[in-house]
């Protein structure tokens, strides 16, 4: 079989490495076979190619020093930068945050890491513990991107050199500058001359191809120059809609901090793509960045009306209807993705089934779920599996099991600060002092965005007398949720105390 | 008296001429001020009050700024969007035009626009449909709609300084006014030219009144009002106007003109006498003058004037009351005028015992010549003549106007004030000649820097030579508006460009207005065809002005500025409106050539240095992270590494930013040249050619068209 057709044949079964191995000899017989060379540079390409699209976890340094968004105190609901000040959703101390200060918000995606800490001391210190580490920046180009080949080391150097490469030679051809362009900026990973080698062949063709203005546009925004990603899609835009334009074009309004304008870009879109899920989960994720859950489960539920397999937006309606008081329906959306989705069987899945049965009732049901959940779960999530049953054993009243269980979610991770907060209250209720005020320190350093561990260690230091650190804890506890009513109180209180001393 | 109803401190310090006031949600009145650091405050009182009843306060709570990251030039808000209430803020920076919607904070528009953004103005314009921001550049003027789509482009003849709209000519419709470093007033109808006036600084601010009145102010001190063409009256002062605007502060009906100095004081002027109605002080300098409800106070049904000093000090000022009477100055105004009438009262007594001591002499008429001339007593029969002449000057000399000025007699003229605008620095000018060299001759030398018709108002003193009081002849005459021109022989080689044109005119009419408007010994009389000759004073070599009987005039010159001149001076002599006309700037187009291929050069290295930029800046930030990181972690050894490398690559970034710095500054005078050219080739043409030639130099620059740009810049048309 001629080896070229063998080559394509691979590629298009996405046998890359095969392909490149083909390639690669037909390369060594004749150096200047363009079609064998386009076709190794795509199918390196492929091997790491990930979807620019959804991977974007914002970096500390971008998050700190952050000049990009214009209003620095924006209208409540108009902003992603603070969180909780959006209408529609229930109070903290129903839906509880995450580890890492997030609003659980039903689905794992980049970017779900919303809490945005006031100081770089706070930035470096909160989100530091193994599971919920930020990269330091995700802007410069010299970062390592999830599945960038750069670090792995080819046996024969590098088989494009790019120092050595006449980008005005390769842009003017191009068959072969759009597949040297993504191996570029996927495979090598260096954004700088991507850029170049686009500016030049956008230039070559006399600005006519919408292609190489998103492209030009991804390197904007890799870089961290918004305002010029945003022209070249909206000039894109014009030429030729596409959905992809759309996508980027929303999160570049989403890192200038204009949700409102990103929401009007995917309606946009979706008039020329009417039930685009992409565009639909892109306006529920904003909503439910604003915490307006109301309106993100509405564009969930559109999600599911064109594509009913779509995890992300199940997953996300359940969650809502889990911690609105609903767990039935919770349990209905939990099941249907169980069984509609044939391959999903993971501890995460289960263990929310665990919960669902156990608030809806079917007790029966709850511990197999989770006997399946702990059956599979990793290291990542055995401590919250433990936890949530340390939890159902709380709610039946058996004590022992539930400390049990929180010190074998200890055990597992002993970063856990809810389990150290609900440890503490045990403690406390056998009158053992002493660690329960430890436990619930431990909670607090861990989790400085919990309220729970600040107002429980501040009403004991209250009951103990030592009204000092009593009233620092509760004003912490304020400041991390205003809601909270005893810890109003007890605050009211000890001003009270204080001036009548 | 009038006292301010509220003061306030913003607390921030607010750049001169960048105030605007809006109701960005469609209710409450806000203040937006630009302020240091690429920042733009918000000042909105009303939020809060709606919470606490609180009274208005500069609190922090009120203020929220808006990052806009470049150097603000220019702030104004207003409707854009039509069909809401809303107001929309429009900022401009050096190479950004962004409008925000304040209260959804999300964009309408990001523009670029490489000519800058001096002045912004939202409004209607003529009979364009959409509201539109028009934003005034270096030599361009640019209209926005609200998607961001470019609705209108024109080219002025230098920087834009200031721009308003307002119903020049009383059709209903809006005008655009425009205020150029080149000193003229400019007034569009969308895009064609219908007045000009010419000023004698950079025009700093205008503002519109009412019944076709406008303000206007001057770099050098200098605030005015015109009503259409005909200046109405002007004050200077050493101090400068920062901001002008117009607002009935006494209640009578009629918009006063309230200025804003630069040394803190503000006042009202009224616009038909421009005398003073009302005045306060700041500490600081104005930064800006705005009007809007900003008390939402459903008692006062009007709005407030709001002055913003440069230190964030705010003043509120609410219209007089029908009581006062528009006697809104301190009480003690009866002391004013009575010190007013006494001073008037000393000066008549002087002008009496004068004429007394006159009387005196002419009656004894036996006094002696020597006393005679000491009173300054001149013979009755003294004229004064004055002629206008060209020098061409000498090595020591420059070429210039000369203006001769002598008596009839033995009288000796000791020194002349001539007054005149835009010719003299300060516009009067003054020789008295030391009192050895008196004679009965004196030569004025005058350079006018550019071609303009000028009115030269002269005072001369007339005596004897011993005299210590002299008589004052006054006198006016007008400098035509080619002065800077000498006849010479009309057979010279011709330069090497030309325009050429149709007029359907005789060629008499033609020597008229040459006659009129070049200063020559006597009148030019031709027959049969015309071919005359100039050479210009300022160096810019020979002008050829022929003309055919069959009416089809050249102009040769290599000058294409004064080729403008002179078609615009020709159309308007014979009432031509619209006129075609084919030129020949082979110069000029070798000019344009090579600005062209610049702007792409600088446009390609900008672009690599701006990536090579965000690039060193995103490493420094993470940089900063990572020394943080080991500082908090206690180890100094890699934290101090850390700051090291980040003090390297902070002064290359530093060394780069002036890189960019001077390329952004080439950049900007290429692309004003561009536009300097494509303005001048407007000038050759005439009424709707004129418009559509700086349209399709517009359309074909943005498509990046320059061979077609050389024909529509010769032919006129595509």
């Amino acid at each position: 079989m001629d080896p070229m057709f063998l080559a394509y044949s691979y590629f298009r079964r996405r046998k890359y490495q095969k392909c490149e191995e083909i390639c690669s000899q037909l390369l060594e017989k004749n150096p200047y076979d363009q079609g064998a060379w386009s076709l190794k540079t795509r199918a390196l390409t492929g091997q790491v190619y990930v979807d620019e699209v959804d991977v974007d976890e914002e970096g500390i340094a971008e998050m700190v020093m952050d000049d990009n968004a214009i209003a620095t105190v924006a209208r409540p609901g108009t902003s992603l930068r603070k969180p909780g000040t959006g209408q529609g959703m229930p109070s903290q101390g129903v839906r509880p945050m995450t580890n890492s200060g997030r609003p659980v918000s039903g689905f794992v995606r980049p970017g779900t890491q919303s809490g945005r800490p006031g100081t770089m001391e706070q930035a470096i210190k909160t989100p530091r513990t193994s599971h919920t580490a930020r990269p330091v920046t995700s802007a410069s180009g010299r970062y390592v991107r999830l599945g960038t080949a750069s670090m792995l080391s080819s046996p024969d150097g590098p088989f494009i050199n790019l120092a050595r490469l006449n980008f005005s030679k390769y842009a003017s051809r191009p068959n072969l500058a759009k597949a040297l362009f993504e191996y570029i900026f996927h495979h090598e990973n260096d954004v700088r001359n991507a850029l170049e080698l686009a500016s030049q062949a956008t230039e070559q063709c006399k600005f006519d191809d919408w292609w190489w203005k998103v492209q030009l546009a991804k390197c904007y925004y890799r870089l961290g120059m918004f305002r010029e990603a945003e022209k070249q899609l909206k000039s894109a835009i014009k030429q030729q809609e596409m959905v992809d334009s759309f996508l980027y074009l929303g999160k570049v309004y989403v890192r200038l901090d204009q949700p409102l304008t990103a929401v009007e870009i995917y309606k946009q879109g979706l008039e020329k793509f009417p039930g685009e899920t992409t565009l639909l989960t892109g306006i529920a994720r904003i909503h439910e960045g604003l915490n307006e859950l109301d309106d993100a489960v509405k564009f969930y539920k559109d999600v599911l009306h064109y594509d009913n397999m779509h995890v992300e937006a199940i997953a996300c309606i359940a969650t809502h209807h889990f911690y609105t008081d609903q767990p039935e329906i919770a349990l209905k959306f939990y099941r249907q993705w169980r069984l509609l989705q044939m391959g999903v069987y993971n501890t995460e899945l289960f263990n929310n089934l665990g919960l669902c049965c156990f608030y809806a009732q079917q007790y029966d049901m709850t511990l197999t779920c989770f006997e399946r959940a702990l059956s599979m779960a990793d290291d990542q999530t055995l401590a919250d599996v433990w936890f949530n049953i340390g939890h159902v054993a709380l709610g039946i009243g058996d004590m022992n099991l539930a400390y049990q269980c929180f010190r074998m979610s200890l055990a597992s991770n002993n970063d856990h600060a809810d389990a150290y907060n609900n440890l503490g209250v045990l403690e406390l209720r056998r009158g053992h002092i002493e660690e329960a005020r430890a436990f619930f320190q431990a909670a607090f350093v861990l989790a400085p965005h919990m309220y729970e561990p600040h107002y429980n260690f501040a009403a004991l230091a209250d009951q103990l007398g030592d009204l000092q650190s009593s009233y620092n804890a509760v004003k912490r506890a304020v400041d991390a949720y205003d809601g909270h009513i005893d810890s109003k109180e007890l605050l009211q209180q000890l001003k009270q105390h204080f001036s009548l001393l | 008296m009038l006292v301010p109803i509220f003061t306030l401190k913003l607390n921030h310090k607010v750049n001169p001429q960048m105030v605007a006031v809006g109701k960005y949600d469609g209710i409450h009145t806000s203040l937006a001020c630009a302020t240091s650091a690429g920042k733009v405050l918000i000042h909105n009182p009303h939020k809060r009050r709606l919470q606490s009843e609180g009274r208005m306060s500069g609190g922090e709570g009120d203020i929220s700024l808006l990052n806009i990251n470049q150097q603000v030039t220019a702030v104004e808000s207003g409707r854009l969007v039509a069909g809401t209430q809303k107001d929309t803020l429009v900022i401009g920076t050096q190479t950004n035009l962004l409008a925000y919607d304040v209260d959804n904070n999300s964009d309408l528009f990001y523009k670029d626009t490489p000519d800058g953004s001096n002045a912004i103005v939202l409004g209607k314009l003529g009979s364009l449909d959409p509201l539109l921001a028009v934003v005034g550049g270096n030599c361009s003027i640019q209209g926005f709609d609200s998607a961001g789509n470019d609705a209108f482009w024109t080219v002025t003849g230098d920087n834009v300084s200031s721009l308003t709209l307002m119903d020049f000519t009383g059709n209903g419709q809006n005008e655009l006014v425009v205020g150029s470093e080149d000193f003229d007033i400019r007034v569009f109808r969308e895009d064609e030219i219908i007045a000009e006036m010419t000023e004698t600084e950079t025009i700093t601010a205008l503002c519109s009144m009412s019944d076709n009145k406008f303000g206007y102010s001057l770099a050098n001190g200098t605030v005015g009002v015109y009503e259409k063409t005909a200046r109405f009256w002007r004050i200077k002062s050493k101090n400068q106007a920062v901001s002008i605007s117009s607002f009935d502060l006494d209640a009578d009906g009629v918009p006063e003109l309230i200025t804003g100095w630069s040394n803190g004081k503000i006042d009202a002027r009224s616009d038909r006498s421009g005398e003073v109605i009302f005045k306060d002080n700041f500490n600081h300098s104005v930064a800006g003058i705005v009007q809007g409800d900003y008390r939402m106070d459903t008692m006062a049904s009007a709005d407030q004037l709001i002055c913003v000093s440069v230190e964030g000090e705010v003043r509120g000022y609410n219209p007089a009351a029908p009581d006062m009477s528009g006697n809104l100055m301190d009480a003690n105004l009866e002391q004013d005028s009575i010190r007013e009438l006494s001073q008037r009262k000393q000066n008549l007594m002087l002008e009496l015992k004068n004429y007394e001591e006159n009387i005196r002499l002419g009656s004894g008429n036996q006094i002696g010549e020597y006393d005679k001339a000491q009173m300054g007593i001149i013979p009755a029969n003294t004229q004064l003549q004055t002629t206008l002449a060209v020098n061409s000057g000498d090595e020591k000399t420059p070429a210039h106007v000369e203006l001769l000025i002598s008596t009839s007699n033995e009288t000796v003229i000791r020194a002349v004030l001539i007054f005149a605008e835009g010719i003299f620095e300060g516009e009067s000018h003054v020789v008295h000649p030391v009192s050895s060299i008196l004679s009965a001759n004196l030569k004025v030398p005058i350079i006018p820097p550019k071609d303009a018709l000028v009115d030269l108002h002269i005072k001369t003193m007339v005596g004897s030579k011993t005299s210590t009081q002299f008589h004052v002849f006054e006198l006016t005459r007008q400098l035509p508006k080619f002065s800077m021109y000498s006849l010479i022989d009309p057979n010279i080689p011709d330069p090497k460009s030309s325009v050429t044109f149709q007029i359907n005119d005789r060629v008499q009419r033609v020597l008229l207005w040459i006659n009129q408007n070049f200063l020559m010994q006597e009148d030019l009389e031709c027959e049969g065809n015309l071919r005359v000759a100039f050479m210009s004073l300022r160096g810019t070599g020979p002008l050829i002005i022929q003309m055919e009987q069959n009416s089809q005039m050249c102009i040769k010159t290599d000058n294409m500025d004064l080729a403008g001149d002179i078609i615009q001076s020709v159309a308007n002599f014979l009432k031509i409106e619209d006129l075609q006309s084919l030129v020949e700037y082979p110069t000029e187009m070798e000019t344009l050539e090579k600005v062209l291929v610049k702007v792409d050069d600088y446009h390609s290295v900008r672009q690599k240095l701006t990536a090579e930029m965000a690039d060193h800046s995103n490493l420094i930030r993470s940089m900063v992270v990572r020394a943080e990181d080991s500082r908090i972690m206690g180890d100094m050894k890699s934290m101090r590494r850390g700051y090291m490398d980040l003090y390297d690559l902070n002064r290359d970034l530093i060394n780069g930013y002036k890189i960019r710095c001077t390329n952004h500054q080439e950049l900007v005078t290429c692309l004003k040249q561009v536009n300097q050219i494509i303005q001048k080739a407007g000038r050759l043409r005439v009424g709707k050619y004129k418009t559509q030639v700086v349209n399709s130099c517009r359309a074909a620059i943005k498509n990046n068209n320059v061979s077609s740009l050389y024909k529509i810049i010769r032919t006129g048309f595509v």
